[in-house]
C-alpha cells in the first residue's frame, strides 16, 4: 500500500492521541496497544485531520520544522504515515 | 531506580455475574464468593487512581459488564480521566439504546465474544441461546460506527471454523479478529480434554491464521494467541508479574492477572482499604514475583528470562506445583513431561458449564 497524492489522513475511529504527562510524550493509543511518539510524529499525527493532504502536511512541518529540503521531509512523512496506515490507524 | 515500574493497562471486572456459561470461562472457579461488588463510586475513586498511576487504557470487563447498571456513568467517568476505554461484552444484553448511550459517554471500542461460526456450535459452548443475539449486536456496533475486536476462544469443537471466523469477521465490519486460543486456567482448566485441539488440527489453524494475517493486513488486524501446550513456548505471560497490568476484580482485591487467585498463599489487598498506588507499589501479592530475584534454575541464568519471564506463573503452580519454577511449558523445565500428557484431547469428556450453582459445587471445602 502506498500513498498517493490525494490522500487526505486522518486517524481511524479506533486511534487516539493523548499526552503521557508521566513520559511526557504524545501517545497513540488503539485497543491493546499503544505508540509512544517523538515530537516530529506527533506533529505529522495531530495535522492528520482528513483535511489536508501528505504533501501539505509535510510542507506545514517543513515551515514548522526549518527542515529546508521538502522532498526529503515529504518522503519521510509519507513513509511514517503509510506505517500507521498499515496498522490500520490511519484511513 | 528501585520504585515499582509504571502499569500501562486496568483490567476492570465489573462483576462476575453473566447470563452466558462458557465452558473455559476465566473467572474463577469459586466466583460465586465474590458478591459484594465494588460501588460506583468506588470504581470512579480506582479509575481516578490508575489514571494518576499512569494507566492508559482501561479494560471494562466482567463476568458481563453490562449488567452493571452504573455501565454508563463508569465510561463517562474513565473517559473524563482520558482513560482509553474499552467495553469487553458478550454482546447478549446490548441494544441500540446502550449502545447510543455508551457512545456518547465515550466509549473507545468494544471487544465481542463469540463462540464459534455456527449456531449449533457456539451454543454447545456458551450454554445459552446466544448466537443470533450476538450477531444482532456485532450489526448495532457497526450501525453506531464502533471499533469492533471480535475475540473468539479457540478450541477442539470450533478449530476448524477459522477460515469461517475469519469471513465472518470481515463481513460484520470488525477492525480485529483475534483467535485466542483457549488459556487453561479456571473452568478451562476443568475443561481441558473437552477443549485441547489435537495436533493436526492447531498446527492447520495456525497456518490458516498466518495467512490470513498477511492477506488482511491494513483491513483486519489478526491475533493469534497460541495454545501453550500445543506451542512449545512459554508466553511472556501479563507482559511480567507486576509490571504493566493491573487486574481489580469485582470485590475490589487488586491482582498482577485475573488468574493469579489460584496461587496459594498470596493474599491480595482491596482498593476498599489501600490506595491503588500504594497497593501498586507495595503489596506482597504485587511484589511476589516482580523483577527476577524470585527465579530459580533454570530461569535464573537463562538468556531469555527478560524475553519471557520464566513464563506464568499460574500455570507454574498447576502443573509443577510450585509458583517460582519455570512455566513447564519450558523444555528447560524439569517438570517440562507433565505437557507431554496433557495434550491428550478428548472429545467423549462432559462438558462443565460455567454457572452458580456449579461454582458452588467446585468450590465446597474438600
Amino acid at each position: 500500500m502506498t500513498a498517493n497524492d490525494q490522500w487526505r489522513p486522518r486517524l481511524a475511529a479506533r486511534a487516539r492521541l493523548k499526552f503521557d504527562p508521566i513520559a511526557k510524550q504524545e501517545m497513540l493509543l488503539f485497543p491493546e496497544a499503544a505508540l509512544a511518539l517523538n515530537e516530529t510524529g506527533a506533529a505529522i499525527l495531530r495535522a492528520c485531520d482528513g483535511m489536508r493532504t501528505t504533501a501539505e502536511i509535510a510542507e506545514e512541518l517543513s515551515r514548522n520544522y526549518d527542515r529546508a529540503d521538502r522532498d526529503v521531509l515529504t518522503r519521510e512523512v509519507v513513509e511514517f504515515l503509510s506505517t500507521i496506515r498499515a496498522r490500520g490507524l490511519l484511513e | 531506580m528501585s520504585s515499582a515500574p509504571r502499569p500501562y493497562t486496568l483490567v476492570a471486572e465489573l462483576t462476575y455475574r453473566c447470563p452466558l456459561r462458557c465452558v473455559y470461562c476465566s473467572n474463577p472457579v469459586d466466583f460465586h464468593r465474590s458478591r459484594d461488588e465494588l460501588s460506583t463510586a468506588e470504581w470512579r475513586r480506582v479509575f481516578s487512581e490508575a489514571s494518576e498511576l499512569g494507566v492508559m487504557q482501561l479494560h471494562l470487563s466482567g463476568g458481563e459488564p453490562v449488567l452493571r447498571d452504573d455501565l454508563v456513568e463508569l465510561i463517562s467517568h474513565a473517559r473524563a480521566r482520558d482513560l482509553y476505554t474499552n467495553l469487553i461484552t458478550g454482546g447478549t444484553l446490548l441494544d441500540e439504546d446502550k449502545l447510543r448511550r455508551y457512545r456518547d459517554a465515550g466509549l473507545d471500542h468494544i471487544q465481542l465474544s463469540i463462540q464459534g461460526a455456527t449456531q449449533e456450535n457456539a451454543e454447545t459452548v456458551a450454554g445459552v441461546r446466544s448466537h443470533q443475539e450476538k450477531l444482532e449486536a456485532a450489526r448495532l456496533i457497526g450501525k453506531l460506527e464502533f471499533p469492533l475486536t471480535l475475540n473468539v476462544v479457540i478450541h477442539r469443537m470450533n478449530i476448524a471454523e477459522v477460515p469461517e471466523l475469519i469471513a465472518l469477521a470481515l463481513e460484520l465490519g470488525a477492525n480485529r479478529l483475534e483467535l485466542a486460543n483457549t488459556q487453561f486456567y479456571a473452568w478451562a482448566a476443568e475443561n481441558r480434554r473437552a477443549l485441547m485441539p489435537t495436533r493436526e488440527q492447531y498446527d492447520r489453524a495456525e497456518q490458516i491464521a498466518r495467512e490470513a494475517i498477511d492477506k488482511y493486513r491494513g483491513q483486519l488486524e489478526i491475533a493469534f494467541v497460541q495454545n501453550d501446550y500445543l506451542s512449545g513456548e512459554p508466553k511472556p505471560c501479563m507482559g511480567g508479574w507486576g509490571r504493566s497490568y493491573i487486574c481489580i476484580n469485582p470485590t475490589g482485591e487488586v491482582m498482577p492477572c485475573h488468574a493469579a487467585s489460584v496461587i496459594p498463599g498470596l493474599s491480595f489487598d482491596s482498593v476498599r482499604d489501600r490506595a491503588l498506588a500504594d497497593i501498586w507499589r507495595d503489596s506482597p501479592a504485587m511484589n511476589a514475583f516482580r523483577g527476577d530475584e524470585w527465579m530459580i534454575e533454570p530461569c535464573r541464568s537463562c538468556p531469555r528470562k527478560e524475553i519471557d519471564f520464566g513464563g506464568c506463573r499460574c500455570q507454574a503452580f498447576m502443573l509443577a506445583g510450585n509458583a517460582a519454577e519455570a512455566d513447564p511449558i519450558c523444555r528447560l523445565s524439569p517438570h517440562h513431561e507433565i505437557v507431554e500428557s496433557m495434550r491428550e484431547s478428548g472429545a467423549d469428556a462432559p462438558l462443565i458449564y460455567r454457572d452458580v450453582k456449579t461454582s458452588r459445587e467446585l468450590s465446597k471445602p474438600a
